[in-house]
């Protein structure tokens, strides 16, 4: 996967990307909206695949749940991999479900020894029925287990040392946490190993007031921030250029402006890159 | 300190069920139900969307309000049960054929059942088409056994009302849709996808019963009694001519 910036494929944009073939690295998809066995979605994604490089992105494993992994679902997913062949494939360190209901969003786990244990077996049993790595990304939080004992970071570490997962660090997820959660942003980043991190995410946020107090929500309907690029160029910096995702999935801009959007996350890279050498 | 299953059993009670979870989460700022709220909100956010996105013609025809209350109410009775929501809709029209028994807006549990069959014809697995030649090597006497298998994106509707009309005269957003008289009777259909396309054959009583029968897997003979027991008085039913029309539309597919 190129360390450049790509973007969200979103089906309205299904034609125009294979009727324009814009200029981005490589596009990022929500694995579970090409599970169908057939018919038109999944051939376009297989055009797409054909000109691009591709990652699959799920929000639906709930891998963090303590009720036993979804086979069909896992099954889906396994079929998606084998038919697009993606370079990276993803999920979040999340839960979704208890006793085969969903709330299909993603819930934070509590920062436990028993948490940290269970869903990094679910995150090797997945990478096992997979037979390849995934990526776990760190997910926006709006509320914290009182019998958390350890930070995010340390969790998020510890999860990708016992599973042997890559890490997916989104940026705008670590700033929503970090201002929900008033806690040090750059801490988080300098808590994370250097080689654990193959993947960034930039997305858009919402603010919405409480009060006295003002809650961050992951919407991922709105451009980046200019709080959530500095971020970035932290993150550049400590890690080095990986493949870099725009997340704008609510209120879809038309597909120039998403690529607009990469255009300025390459060129804040190739600036540092500058800057460096 | 609560084991990761009683936490995460009270916690999704709160967010589905609106339960107490307080305890369990940290104080500071936002109360802990004003906290859990957020992924409540989320949660019937992302499952009416869901179904939004799954009933396109069915929210035109009765405008938000009443879609987002119908679907609240339906999400009440059938919770999602997996972490991929496109299947979140799966029994809405069957709840509003509940809902509408009787009443003057039965047809849209149709029109909704329709769309939901569109949806699932466009995602099914391709299949090519049926082997003649295979079919030719047959010895005549096991043509009675015969179990013919309909293409995986075949699906079979029936209603009391246009409801192919109305979905399909809701479809564009931009013009005002013409007015359809329910009284006009409703039709058997057969959807089928082909060249990414849905295609709609009409049936007639006897080719309805016939194909549904194959679909639940019956041999030849069975599924030609079942269509002849339903077929109008006035016209015979044509097994052959029947099998030919629809290996011909590339909806029967395989056999065994």
């Amino acid at each position: 996967m190129p360390a450049h910036a790509g973007i969200g494929l979103r089906a309205q944009h299904h034609l125009e990307v294979l009727s324009e073939s814009p200029k981005v690295a490589w596009f990022e998809a929500h694995s579970e909206n090409y599970f169908a066995a057939g018919g038109a979605r999944v051939q376009i994604l297989d055009r797409i695949r054909e000109r691009y490089p591709l990652s699959l992105h799920g929000v639906g494993l709930s891998l963090g749940s303590t009720d036993p992994l979804d086979a069909e679902h896992l099954a889906n997913l396994r079929r998606a991999v084998e038919r697009f062949e993606p370079q990276l494939v993803s999920e979040h360190l999340s839960w979704s479900s208890v006793g085969g209901r969903f709330a299909n969003d993603l819930l934070p786990l509590p920062y436990t020894d028993e948490a940290l244990r269970h869903v990094s077996a679910r995150i090797a049993a997945v990478q096992d029925a997979l037979g390849r790595q995934i990526l776990i990304e760190n997910v926006s939080s709006y509320l914290q287990f009182a019998d958390s004992a350890m930070p995010e970071w340390e969790f998020l570490t510890a999860v990708a040392a016992h599973s042997g997962c890559g890490l997916l660090l989104d940026l705008n997820n670590i700033y929503v946490a970090a201002h929900n959660h008033r806690f040090d942003a750059l801490e988080y980043l300098h808590a994370i190993p250097r080689g654990a991190v193959q993947e960034f995410h930039l997305a858009g946020h919402s603010r919405v007031r409480h009060g006295a107090l003002e809650l961050l929500i992951d919407t991922h309907s709105t451009a980046v921030c200019e709080a959530v690029w500095e971020l970035y160029r932290a993150a550049l910096r400590r890690f080095g250029a990986v493949p870099t995702l725009i997340e704008w999935d609510s209120q879809i801009p038309p597909l120039a402006e998403l690529v607009a959007e990469a255009d300025k996350a390459n060129a804040l890279e190739a600036q540092l890159h500058a800057h460096a050498a | 300190m609560p084991t990761l299953r009683e936490l995460q059993t009270r916690v999704l009670g709160a967010v589905l069920d609106g339960e107490d979870a307080a305890e369990l989460i940290r104080a500071g700022g936002l109360t802990p139900s004003e906290r859990l709220e957020v992924y409540a909100n989320n949660a019937r956010i992302n499952f009416t969307e869901s179904l939004r996105l799954g009933y396109p013609v069915l929210l035109r025809l009765v405008g938000e309000a009443y879609f987002d209350q119908c679907a609240r109410a339906y999400r009440m009775q059938c919770p999602s049960r997996s972490g991929d929501l496109h299947s979140a809709g799966a029994a809405f029209a069957a709840y509003l054929g509940e809902l509408h028994t009787g009443g003057e807006h039965r047809y849209l549990a149709d029109v909704a059942h329709l769309e939901w069959l569109c949806q699932e014809s466009l995602m099914a697995a391709e299949h090519g088409r049926l082997d003649l030649a295979r079919l030719a090597e047959v010895a005549p006497a096991r043509y009675e056994s015969l179990r013919f298998k309909l293409h995986p994106a075949a699906r079979l509707f029936a209603s009391d009302y246009p409801a192919r009309e109305i979905w399909e005269a809701n479809l564009a957003t931009e013009t005002e849709p013409p007015l359809i008289d329910l009284a006009k009777g409703g039709e058997r259909l057969l959807l089928m996808r082909r060249g990414g396309r849905l295609e709609f054959h009409r049936l007639s009583p006897g080719e309805h019963a016939f194909l549904e029968s194959l679909a639940a897997h019956a041999a030849f003979a069975a599924a030609v009694e079942k269509g002849a027991a339903a077929a109008d008085a006035a016209a015979a039913f044509d097994a052959a001519a029947v099998l030919r029309r629809f290996v011909a539309a590339e909806a029967i597919v395989d056999f065994s």
